[in-house]
């Protein structure tokens, strides 16, 4: 019995060392890109990359809840647009306005958070669809501060001095861009995994499970509904408010409809159940198009295929390829439990 | 300035006779089916295309044309509920991930088979009508008949064929219906055909009025989830009462405001609608 026991002791742990080690070499790997990377282009890719891995996430934190919101990429542009206008016409530090981008985001989903509780799963998804539609409406209203079909002339970050130590210029350093990006893209992921774990998401996807047995032992749903709303949207509005004052250019189509549409096939196609799910959707969805640009217009054909094969293969997103290691663990696990009932 | 009263009924009545008809299949496929489908926007730019490719390009007629365009479509439409929406019965999301699938790979097929460049078809019949202060051009009034035609025959079709009856058992209650002897399969496909159909005919006469890009879809397509939406799941006739709404705030609204503007009221209104009534003006309780 022992040895039985110290066997699935060690496949656990077997699993768990190679789980870090790929993450250390993922980890590596991503800070060696600009080493080995020097073309701008690329490193550009790489960068959106990873600004769309943010809102994804972010995207899925809020979908933990049950609210699978088909208007995020309004949030990232509230973010967005927010920082820009504070950096341009008050000349804010792009350091402080970053943060207020974010923060603007998040009241703004607090304001419309408790009225859209009332309406539950499909409907929230219609409800915040046209929520999206709307903003980016307003954006265009609001000429006299947005510049309705364009925002130029956000300005970059300020370079990073503090004198003996470190003196980092961020306008045209793509490689510096790419540092802080990829450094707040592990910070935000870092955050939202252990939220994700601990009982605020714990709390969440009871939610999403049933809202009445939820509600009948004491969780405040509307409470912890827009809570996840508000945490999504915060960090949205981070990733909106990086790209504003890295792209230095903010146009209203980028966060439209079908871009909010494709932020939730991002999350579907990477797989729903798992943290990493999203990550490696928007990863392989950004990069793709761009490895096979020798394809020219065939490249969407690429994309629409990869999806489709998804669907009918992996019914749980791709992120259930790494899966295949698991269910054997777990049925080991199965038949020792079986026996010692036994 | 004084406003026309009559003029600006009339507006209404076109413009909400293009949603209806843009509206009919999505809101069909959302209740028999329970399926959101996205690629309801490149059915209805490829029945365009398909119209103008047999017009324009082969010389055809053009009113045959239409209804060439219309079966090819509806053909599809089998294939679509085969492959696409069968597999995936009762599974939302990866029906959702296909419907984008297909909008990508159509859209990209089309761009590479006619180009980006914006086409359009010429009128169904020329001209404008005039009389009593009040002028329509003769082509809206066209499409507003067939819409009012199209729209008429489908209520009918929903409340007194067997089709209908068994169509609306399937969107009350799948399995019941499963139960009751009703090939769910059968009544899938024959709804999925008479949506993209419907799909088509409105691309058709929508690529007269409008222009045509393979990316007209996209601004229609918001429409018609608005209406569908508002109108509530589950009821075709209140189709009728949504688009009737959204026409008259599209239409009234640029009077006084800009384009965004007049969307943004148009949104803000859908959804406090919404949030008072969250299933829908005419739907029936969730």
């Amino acid at each position: 019995m022992l040895k039985n026991m110290l066997k699935i002791d060690l496949s656990y742990q077997k699993v768990k060392y190679a789980k870090i080690f790929t993450g250390i070499v993922i980890l590596l790997l991503l800070f060696l890109i600009p080493v080995f990377i020097h073309k701008p282009y690329y490193l550009h890719i790489f960068i959106l990359a990873i600004i769309y891995i943010i809102v994804v996430c972010s995207l899925r934190t809020v979908a933990l809840s049950g609210q699978v919101s088909i208007g995020h990429a309004a949030f990232m542009a509230i973010g967005a647009y927010a920082s820009g206008i504070l950096a341009k016409q008050f000349g804010l530090t792009p350091w402080l306005t970053i943060f207020l981008g974010a923060v603007v985001s998040m009241l703004f989903a607090l304001a419309i958070g408790f009225p859209f509780t009332r309406v539950r799963a499909f409907y929230f998804s219609m409800v915040s669809l046209f929520g999206g539609i709307a903003i980016m409406n307003l954006i265009r209203v609001a000429e006299k501060w947005t510049g309705a079909t364009s925002l130029a002339g956000i300005p970059p970050l300020d370079s990073l001095n503090i004198p003996g130590i470190v003196q980092i210029t961020f306008s045209n350093q793509k490689a510096a861009y790419y540092y802080f990006i990829l450094i707040v893209a592990l910070l935000c992921l870092a955050f939202l995994y252990s939220l994700e774990h601990s009982r605020i998401g714990m709390t969440w996807k009871a939610i999403s499970q049933s809202h009445q047995v939820a509600s009948s032992v004491g969780i405040n749903e509307s409470r912890y509904r827009v809570l996840a709303l508000a945490v999504g949207c915060f960090f949205s509005g981070l990733a909106g408010a990086c790209y504003a004052h890295y792209n230095l250019v903010l146009t209203p189509s980028t966060f439209g409809f079908l871009p909010s549409i494709y932020l939730v096939m991002y999350m579907l196609v990477g797989g729903l159940g798992s943290f990493w799910g999203p990550v490696l959707g928007t990863a392989i969805f950004v990069l793709v198009p761009e490895i096979f640009r020798w394809m020219k217009e065939y490249t969407p054909l690429l994309v629409g295929g990869i999806m489709v094969i998804v669907v009918f293969l992996l019914p749980k997103g791709m992120v259930s390829l790494f899966y295949r290691n698991e269910p054997k663990i777990r049925k080991i696990h199965k038949k020792e439990a079986l026996r010692y009932d036994a | 300035m004084g406003i026309d009263v009559a003029q600006v009924a009339i507006n209404v009545l076109m413009l909400s006779s293009m949603y209806i008809l843009m509206a009919l299949g999505f809101a069909i496929l959302l209740s028999v089916l329970g399926i959101m489908n996205f690629a309801h926007s490149v059915i209805y730019m490829v029945g365009g295309y398909i119209c103008y490719q047999l017009a324009v390009v082969y010389g055809l007629n053009q009113w045959f044309s239409l209804i060439l365009a219309t079966v090819i479509v509806g053909l599809f439409g089998l294939f679509l509920e085969r492959f696409c929406f069968r597999p995936f019965f009762g599974d939302g999301n990866r029906t959702m991930v296909m419907t984008l699938a297909i909008i990508v790979l159509v859209e990209t097929i089309v761009n590479i088979l006619v180009g980006t460049q914006v086409r359009s078809l010429p009128a169904f019949v020329p001209g404008v009508i005039k009389g009593a202060g009040i002028s329509v051009s003769a082509d809206r009034l066209v499409t507003f008949i067939i819409g009012a035609v199209l729209t008429a025959t489908m209520i009918l079709l929903i409340r007194k064929t067997m089709i209908g009856q068994k169509m609306l058992a399937i969107s009350q209650d799948s399995v019941g219906a499963a139960l009751q002897g009703i090939n769910i399969y059968k009544i899938s496909s024959t709804a999925t055909v008479v949506a993209c159909a419907l799909a088509a005919v409105s691309g058709g006469l929508m690529a007269a009025i409008l222009r045509l890009s393979p990316y007209i879809g996209d601004t229609m397509l918001v429409k018609a989830i608005e209406i569908v939406i508002l109108a509530g799941i589950g009821s075709i006739s209140g189709v009728v009462g949504a688009g009737l709404i959204l026409g008259a705030l599209d239409s009234c609204l640029p009077l006084y405001l800009s384009g965004a503007a007049t969307e943004v009221v148009g949104l803000c209104v859908i959804i406090l609608i919404l949030l008072f009534r969250p299933q829908g003006l005419f739907g029936r309780e969730a």
